[in-house]
């Protein structure tokens, strides 16, 4: 493809944006400032060209808005593709022949899964976005030992949020870590057997006979709020792996890094409860959640999960970090720096919000439904992102969840009432 | 709002109704039932309906003039909404029109006075007399007020005493016509309650279905599957599920000439209480190989919805149903980018009004709130077969046909379980004798007397 150079071009450009954000590497990368603010434009601008001209789909979409990069000045008029869209087309520059990694976002039977396509570059460029933004969050300091409430990466291949975790474990942690969650025996039935050979599942070449499998329920997820692994609970925690892990650490001084999603927490703890188990990690250990609960477990407010996390795991709640992220973008956002206090307080009604920061390699609008513009500070509307590190999709993702503007960040409010509309999906015909 | 405190729903918001309290009010309206409305005459009654309905298309009346003064903070729809739902729920509400519901459910226009026989009866030396429940409750769903209203209306009709339990933020018109009701007749209206509490509160409804003999409710299947699991044995349950709904457009009705007046009467079904009912249309579908296409009609449709929009605003919906809108708006967009199959015609700078044609006839839900989907069909048999998820779903069917060729489909739509056929244009407008999803309204409410008397020569 013709296009590699380009690409290859921009991503080095992209990482040396990011690398000077974050200081070089390790060091606590700063938030947007006036200053990077113009380079965040320029790089918006380039990608935008390159999308525009690379992924069929979404130029028609941008041309059908009269939008393209000859008469776009600013990031913020990018057309912002819908995440459904990901469900409806294969929205890459990538040639099915280049993909080399797909990370699905919910695949139940009666939903379609969105497909974010990779390649080993769009993958790099995806953990050096990763890494620096959530070592700055979750790991002030060194030497942590990771328990992760998820199947690992051989079991779900195709979860962005499983190459996530596994991608910080190898950085930080890659001794003494583990993943404690598995599949649900059925899953493990339906498990393609290549699965498990590699890291990860690598896609089946779409132009040969065999075609891309979906497979139901062992992708997810990692979404804002309302999301979740599968409706039809795709992936359980073993909880006798995990509770020997948690005793384990306990016994230890080396503090605990806990990862998961929200309903992995909820089975967690409930089990604990039942079994009337208590005990307190090491000082400085830390829990990462992310997540819903759809049609999983309890669903428990936000302030009740977090009061069990501390009550029975001995994790402060200075020390709970949310985390917001979707298979469809390759940058999350984090709520607080775990040991800091959260990011805003509002001094006028001394109510406390969980507000939500990407890195300044992404930006996020709060747009009104209604209208389409940005909303003021402190109103409601839905959460728009350009990610900076979503190479070879789309950049300008409109999600269905709405949030709270919040300065430069956003409370999380919920999803949007979208049922998929039924029928088939245009997927068979959108490759590029 | 000053209404003086006539009612539960009256109630400022901090006095809680307690199942005591429900209790008592179950047990006065039993009693002023016997002792006001068990003995009325049908005629009687008649006649204060048919006045309460031609009041209230009265602009200077009062009960009217705040429906429409408060409806639109209360209820969301705009005061033009609300004032066109308002005149089409009363102008069917006539003495003549309540006497052929009668007639019509029960077989005789005295039926609900005397032991009576109509011609058939009376070969075979028959009389009958009904009667209709000492309290009737009724579990009202909040989408659109004008079900509460017919219920009342049906409810005095059969002599019952009547409890009205509306959806959360959903009194106001029931109230309002509860007043009427009591202004016109302080007995009547002491016969009627009108009561507002969220779903589930289980004592609240244990109270009021120990009281009552006979419950209609109208919700979620699971809503009535909930209700009804609850009843008492001898209780009667009458259960209203949600609906679906579509409108049908011919070939033949597709002119050049025509077709900006059948999209309007479309639109004016989309308008209706902002699609919110049961009998609003998700889809129109529409035949091709007219002179407009199937395209050209969802074109037109929306310069009517646009028109619509300045003379009957939608009104203002939450963040959380404009972004429902905003995000299948932004969904269908990305498939009309994809190819002519999928075009859209949304209102600009709102979500006021969206129209998405595709030529994938699969029936879909739409979001409501004035959302529509136009769909092309080569015949109704492609669009039944489309429709088949929601077949035992569906209420109306909105036709635009020919009439060579309206009987044909109204059968073909019956045989498939089309509960109801109106013209298109006609859709959130029933006639008062309206068999609500195909069951007689007023016959359900009832029991009956057979006296088969022996003649004796004298």
């Amino acid at each position: 493809m013709p296009s590699h150079s380009t690409f290859s071009e921009y991503s080095a450009r992209l990482r040396e944006f990011i690398s000077r954000q974050s200081g070089g590497g390790s060091a606590a990368p700063s938030s947007v400032t006036a200053e990077t603010s113009g380079q965040f434009n320029q790089l918006a601008l380039t990608l935008f060209a390159l999308q525009f001209y690379h992924v069929p789909v979404y130029r028609r979409y941008c041309e059908a808005r009269g939008i393209t990069p000859e008469n776009t000045t600013a990031w913020s008029e990018i057309p912002a593709i819908p995440a459904a869209a990901f469900k409806e087309c294969a929205l890459s520059s990538l040639s099915p022949a280049e993909r080399t990694t797909v990370f699905h976002s919910s695949g139940t039977t009666t939903h379609k899964p969105s497909r974010h396509f990779h390649n080993h570059e769009s993958l790099e460029v995806y953990e050096a976005s990763l890494l620096p933004w959530f070592q700055r969050h979750v790991l002030p300091e060194v030497q942590f030992r990771f328990i992760i409430l998820t199947p690992g990466p051989a079991l779900a291949p195709h979860s962005s949020l499983v190459h996530m975790f596994e991608t910080v474990r190898r950085e930080f942690a890659p001794n003494d870590s583990m993943f404690v969650g598995s599949l649900h025996d059925h899953e493990i039935a339906h498990r393609d057997p290549e699965v498990g050979k590699d890291a990860f599942h690598r896609v089946p070449r779409i132009s040969g006979s065999r075609p891309e499998k979906v497979r139901d329920g062992v992708e997810s997820v990692p979404t804002g709020v309302m999301e979740s692994a599968n409706a039809d609970g795709g992936w359980i925690l073993e909880t006798d792996q995990a509770w020997a892990a948690l005793t384990h650490a306990a016994s230890d001084d080396r503090p605990v890094v806990l990862l998961g999603t929200a309903f992995s927490f909820v089975e967690l703890l409930d089990w604990m409860i039942g079994k009337q188990l208590r005990l307190s990690l090491p000082p400085g250990s830390r829990a990462l959640e992310t997540g819903g609960y759809k049609g999983r477990s309890r669903a428990l407010p936000k302030a009740e999960l977090h009061g069990l996390i501390t009550d029975r795991l001995g994790i402060r709640s200075t020390h709970i970090v949310c985390e917001y992220g979707m298979s469809e973008l390759s940058s999350q956002a984090y709520d607080r720096v775990a040991g800091a206090p959260p990011f805003q307080i509002s001094n006028l009604k001394f109510e406390m919000h969980r507000t939500f920061r990407f890195p300044p390699w992404a930006q996020v609008q709060i747009v009104s439904p209604e209208t389409g513009k940005a909303v003021d500070d402190g109103e409601t509307g839905l959460i728009r992102i350009y990610d900076l590190a979503n190479v070879r999709s789309v950049m300008a993702i409109q999600t269905e969840d709405l949030g709270i503007r919040r300065g430069e960040g956003f409370e999380l409010v919920g999803r949007a009432a979208f049922s998929e509309p039924r029928g088939c999906s245009l997927m068979s015909t959108a490759a590029p | 709002m000053n209404l003086p405190n006539y009612f539960l729903a009256d109630l400022p918001p901090e006095a809680d109704v307690t199942p005591e309290l429900l209790t008592e009010a179950c047990q006065n309206l039993k009693r002023n039932r016997d002792e006001y409305l068990a003995r009325r005459s049908t005629e009687s009654l008649l006649e204060v309906f048919h006045e309460l309905g031609q009041s209230w298309l009265n602009p200077a009346f009062p009960f009217r003039q705040k429906a429409l003064e408060f409806g639109p903070a209360a209820t969301g729809f705009s005061r033009a909404t609300l004032a066109a739902g308002i005149d089409r729920f009363f102008a069917e509400l006539t003495g003549g029109k309540l006497h052929d519901l009668i007639a019509q459910d029960l077989g005789h226009e005295q039926r609900l006075d005397d032991l009576v026989a109509n011609t058939l009866e009376r070969k075979s030396s028959r009389l009958g007399l009904v009667r209709g429940p000492n309290l009737i409750a009724h579990i009202c769903a909040g989408n659109i007020p004008s079900p509460a209203l017919r219920s009342i209306v049906l409810g005095f009709l059969v002599r019952s005493a009547q409890v009205v339990k509306c959806a959360s933020g959903a009194t106001l018109l029931p109230r309002l016509f509860a007043h009427s009701i009591y202004e016109i007749e302080p007995k009547l209206g002491a016969c009627l309650e009108i009561a507002e509490w969220p779903g589930g509160r289980a004592p609240l409804e244990t109270a009021l279905f120990r009281e009552a003999d006979c419950v209609t409710a109208t919700g979620a299947d699971e809503t009535l599957a909930a209700i009804k699991s609850r009843l008492p044995i001898r209780v009667r349950f009458l259960g209203y599920g949600h609906r679906l709904s579509f409108g049908y457009v011919t070939q033949e009705v597709l002119s050049q000439i025509k077709l900006a007046s059948v999209a309007a009467h479309a639109a004016a079904d989309v308008a209706a209480w902002n699609q919110l009912g049961c009998l609003s249309p998700h889809v129109i579908y529409v035949e091709c190989g007219g002179r407009a296409s199937p395209e050209q009609f969802a074109e037109a449709l929306a310069i009517e919805l646009a028109r619509r929009e300045t003379i009957e605003p939608r009104g203002p919906v939450t963040v959380e149903t404009a972004a429902a809108i905003a995000t299948r708006r932004a969904f269908y967009e990305v498939r009309a980018a994809h190819g002519p199959e999928t075009r859209c015609w949304f209102s600009k700078e709102s979500t006021a009004w969206s129209v998405v044609y595709e030529a994938d006839p699969r029936f879909q839900r739409s979001c409501l709130h004035r959302f529509v989907y136009v769909k092309s069909v080569a015949n109704l048999k492609e669009a039944l077969q489309a429709a088949d998820d929601i077949r035992a779903k569906v209420s109306t069917v909105g036709l635009a046909a020919p009439e060579s060729r309206a009987l044909e489909i109204a059968r073909e739509l019956a045989g498939w379980g089309v509960t109801r056929v109106c013209p298109l244009g006609q859709m959130q407008n029933p006639s008062l004798s309206w068999r609500h999803d195909g069951r007689p309204s007023l016959a359900d409410l009832v029991t009956w007397t057979d006296w088969e008397h022996e003649i004796y020569a004298s």
